[in-house]
């Protein structure tokens, strides 16, 4: 029953699927040139943000078709709901990678500090595999898998703010701070998009559940259960 | 900028007056309508609240309409049928040996799927119902507020001698229902009212039940999903349940919210039949 409708929810989760697929490439293409100074790759991870925008811009319009056709409902109504979120989640990732090529390039003359490379690699690796398992626990409408997301995330948290302190350390030199300054929003870029694999699974407890909640309350921190 | 506001300030601004707490029209507990002896409609409990739309849906033959004739006695004139258990209108037993049938239809009214005006001028139709209950005094005026509440008014003010007969299918289906709201009734039962009709004169009969329900209560019965959810408040939806040796009865599935029914139903057969994959 309702074969065209199931078709083309079908169809939606597929395409979100492709698009995480090309976000984790930026991704590990924008880990690459942060641990290897690889400029010319930059320049390509920049340019591959278009290709993340059609595919965007694509799902954006089959949802509003989908919806002005089907009228989805329930648990139908969710998914289509929740994609539109995943989409627009998956959108921010892809440009935080071009945000840190961008910075990449501008700081390509200063020496590389070991220890804030070593740092980039562990919280690049990090956020990749929470773009994973967020995807994945929405293929697998698994609940316990998204929420394993938040654990993970305090991880790529902690390094940030390991990093942090590394850079206030450095000293009084215009030049150097300058480039810790820089630093800092690549690490922030990298901390942003584990957060944004955290949005991507309460979109998939929202759809199994049909409850909106945040995993956790940025507000009122500590208010959760411990 | 964000203003800080002093949370007491916001809290003044929230209205004082209490929420009125919906009334009960219609009890039932534990009914049953048997055709000849066998069960049409099985274990039914549900209230229904005064001024709120409450939809019916679920698929042919799960009782829907048998349900709503339930509620003003309608069974009464199908040979053979038998309603069980009880139904209380405003706490009193619907079937009580000393109740009118005719009292309870002109307190209930129904309107049906196919409009079914009499052979009759347009204000003869309205009057009818009053005429028969004696209600003679200003007749006029009764017609005119009944079309007007019917949103019809304006449509055949300057002929009301006109047959009826002579309106379009949804100005004869606006027209049954003014003929229903002439007797004062605090209940509409509606069967399939728009089915018969085009979209335009679906939404006609949509925009009048939304003016309505400030003043009535409204059951309908619809197979049309997306009418329910556009106009009701509750949505029940019964289903059709097959015993041990193939006899089929409808059953309530689940009764709740309309919003809820629409985006979070409890039952997988509810969730079925709302995405359109019953099975």
């Amino acid at each position: 029953m309702r074969a065209t409708l199931q078709e083309e929810l079908d169809r939606l989760e597929e395409a979100l699927q492709e698009e995480a697929e090309l976000v984790l490439r930026s991704l590990r293409g924008a880990i690459a040139v942060l641990t290897e100074q690889d400029l010319e790759l930059a320049d390509e991870i920049i340019a591959f943000d278009d290709e993340v925008d059609r595919a965007y811009l694509a799902l954006e319009q089959d949802v509003e078709e989908l919806l002005a056709r089907q009228t989805p409902v329930a648990r139908d109504l969710r998914l289509v709901l929740a994609s539109l979120h995943v989409n627009l989640h998956l959108e921010r990732a892809a440009d935080l990678c071009v945000t840190m090529c961008k910075l990449a390039k501008l700081v390509a003359s200063s020496p590389a500090d070991p220890a804030v490379v070593a740092s980039f690699r562990e919280m690049g690796e990090r956020a990749e595999t929470m773009l994973r398992v967020a995807m994945q626990a929405l293929a697998g409408r698994d609940v316990a898998g998204a929420e394993s997301l938040v654990e993970m995330d305090e991880l790529i948290d902690r390094a940030n703010r390991r990093l942090v302190g590394r850079i206030l350390d450095l000293g009084s030199d215009p030049d150097r701070r300058e480039w810790g300054l820089r630093m800092l929003v690549i690490s922030r870029c990298l901390e942003r998009i584990g957060d944004h694999a955290v949005d991507i699974g309460e979109q998939t407890a929202y759809l199994v559940t049909g409850e909106l909640r945040e995993f956790t309350d940025a507000s009122h921190p500590g208010s959760e259960d411990e | 900028m964000v203003a800080i506001v002093d949370p007491a300030r916001l809290l003044e601004r929230r209205p004082s007056a209490q929420v009125e707490r919906p009334s009960c029209v219609f009890e039932l507990r534990d009914v049953s309508v048997l055709y000849s002896g066998k069960a049409a409609l099985k274990g039914i409990s549900l209230d229904i609240q005064a001024r709120l739309i409450t939809a019916i849906i679920g698929p042919s033959g799960c009782g829907k309409s048998t349900f709503i004739r339930c509620l003003n006695r309608m069974n009464d004139l199908i040979p053979g049928a038998k309603v069980r258990g009880t139904i209380l209108y405003h706490g009193q037993d619907l079937y009580a040996a000393e109740v009118d049938p005719v009292e309870v239809r002109r307190r209930i009214g129904m309107v049906f799927q196919k409009p079914n005006p009499f052979p009759k001028s347009i204000f003869d139709n309205v009057a009818f119902g009053p005429r028969v209950l004696g209600l003679r005094e200003d007749l006029g005026a009764r017609v005119e507020r009944a079309l007007r509440q019917a949103a019809l008014w304006e449509e055949v003010k300057d002929r009301l001698d006109a047959s009826a007969l002579t309106l379009s299918g949804g100005q004869q289906q606006r027209l049954c229902i003014a003929r229903c709201l002439a007797v004062e009734p605090e209940v509409i039962l509606m069967d399939e009212p728009a089915s018969a009709l085009d979209p335009i004169a679906t939404a006609a009969i949509e925009d009048l039940m939304h003016e309505l329900k400030r003043e009535y209560t409204i059951v309908i019965v619809t197979h049309n999903m997306q009418q329910a959810a556009r106009v009701a408040d509750m949505t029940a939806f019964f289903s059709v349940d097959v015993g041990p040796e193939g006899e089929r009865a409808g059953i309530l599935v689940e009764y709740d919210r309309t919003e809820k029914i629409f985006t979070q139903p409890a039952d997988p057969r509810t969730e079925g039949y709302v995405t359109g994959r019953f099975g």
